[in-house]
């Protein structure tokens, strides 16, 4: 069947904290917006269980924030399509074309705001465990884990997080890292203050073993050269994120993490298509930055729409 | 009837539950965290303790959002 073809003055490819508030601001400004989305609306931050890091709100959920961005650009005319994929896009025409499994969208404007995704753990038995005991949403797959031993993997603060959210379900917690922890003082104090926690630095994950799910691991100690094995019932993974720019591979500037090369005006080598919050090279990734990438992105896409309409 | 098995925390469920409605698919919602006799029913289906679970036949089903296979499973 042929693809219908829609046009729109702007599509913002993802639907993360820059995605979103380029999508509010879009709206608001009068821009027929299509925000596509094939993974989570809200991207890594939909599973954060609290952000108290966010100016205005003492603590709030990751889906609680979400929830209220989407009917905020959804309530200034903005479309959210969560359930179509993008397969294709051509960036260096005009107008750009967007091609998802469903539709053909033809429009002046493109954000890509395509954040992360969470990196997997690089060992080969992990394809054998996935969702058999390895991990990588707290939130979803923490319920299941009740009286369990639970290790979690990583250092930074999405590693430190998820592990004080599991604690409520684990009757023994591991946080195993191979180096030292880079995640908050206050996090890190809340962690290692609950008693079920015991925290593993300069340690490595080497192997997992279990028949049919995850039975237990072997870990290495690098400081002492000691390799033992533990039983753990589960581990979530949170060794750091890779960017989502395959699709853009061809066309646009990447650095050599995959990271879009643009600066503070988030412009790409592409005119007219602009690169928002993680997604983009820069030297901090925070929430408020990829709501200020994401406004900036959509002031000048507006200014770079109306250039096209003199 | 189509049943989804999940949790209300749970962001991947509320998808499957949002895709759902957009197709126009009535659904029983199984809250795995309320009610223990669906957890139950729910490991005894997937053999494993993973949501969303979305059967309609309490045989065969699919886990996660997997478009393709909620697609196949339903004849959406």
């Amino acid at each position: 069947m042929e693809k219908k073809a829609f046009h729109k003055d702007i599509v913002i490819i993802g639907a993360g904290m820059a995605g979103l508030t380029a999508a509010l601001y879009a709206g608001r400004m009068n821009l027929s917006t299509l925000v596509l989305e094939n993974g989570l609306v809200g991207g890594q931050i939909a599973n954060a269980v609290s952000i108290e890091n966010y100016p205005g709100f003492e603590s709030i959920s990751g889906g609680e924030l979400i929830a209220t961005l989407q009917s905020q650009a959804e309530n200034f005319g903005a479309v959210i399509d969560e359930f179509d994929t993008i397969v294709k896009v051509t960036l260096n025409a005009t107008p750009k074309i967007i091609e998802t499994e469903e539709k053909i969208y033809t429009c002046d404007a493109v954000i890509i705001a395509s954040g992360m995704n969470r990196r997997k753990l690089p060992l080969p038995e992990e394809k054998i465990f996935a969702g058999r005991g390895v991990h990588y949403c707290e939130m979803c797959d923490g319920h299941a884990y009740q009286d369990k031993i639970i290790a979690v993997m990583g250092g930074g603060n999405a590693a430190v997080d998820a592990a004080n959210f599991l604690t409520k379900y684990a009757k023994k917690l591991y946080l195993i890292h191979r180096s030292e922890l880079r995640a908050d003082e206050v996090s890190q104090k809340r962690l290692r203050q609950n008693k079920k926690v015991e925290v593993l630095l300069q340690t490595e994950i080497k192997k997992l073993h279990g028949n049919g799910r995850l039975e237990s691991i072997d870990i290495f100690d690098k400081i002492s050269g000691e390799e033992k094995n533990i039983f753990v019932d589960g581990i979530f993974v949170n060794i750091g994120v890779t960017p989502n720019t395959q699709l853009f591979s061809d066309e646009i500037n990447l650095n050599p993490n995959g990271r879009i090369i643009a600066g503070e005006d988030c412009r790409t080598n592409i005119a007219g298509v602009f690169a928002a919050g993680d997604v983009r090279e820069k030297e901090i990734r925070q929430l408020t930055t990829a709501a200020s990438d994401g406004t900036t992105a959509a002031l000048l896409a507006e200014k770079f729409i109306r250039s096209l309409n003199r | 009837m189509v049943k989804v098995y999940s949790f209300e925390a749970c962001p991947w469920c509320q998808k499957v539950k949002k895709y759902l409605e957009s197709k126009n698919v009535a659904y029983e919602v199984h809250d795995i965290q309320l009610n223990e006799e669906d957890f139950k029913a729910c490991v005894k289906l997937s053999g494993d303790n993973m949501v969303p679970v979305i059967t309609a036949d309490d045989k065969n089903f699919v886990v996660g959002f997997d478009k393709p296979k909620i697609d196949a499973l339903l004849g959406i």
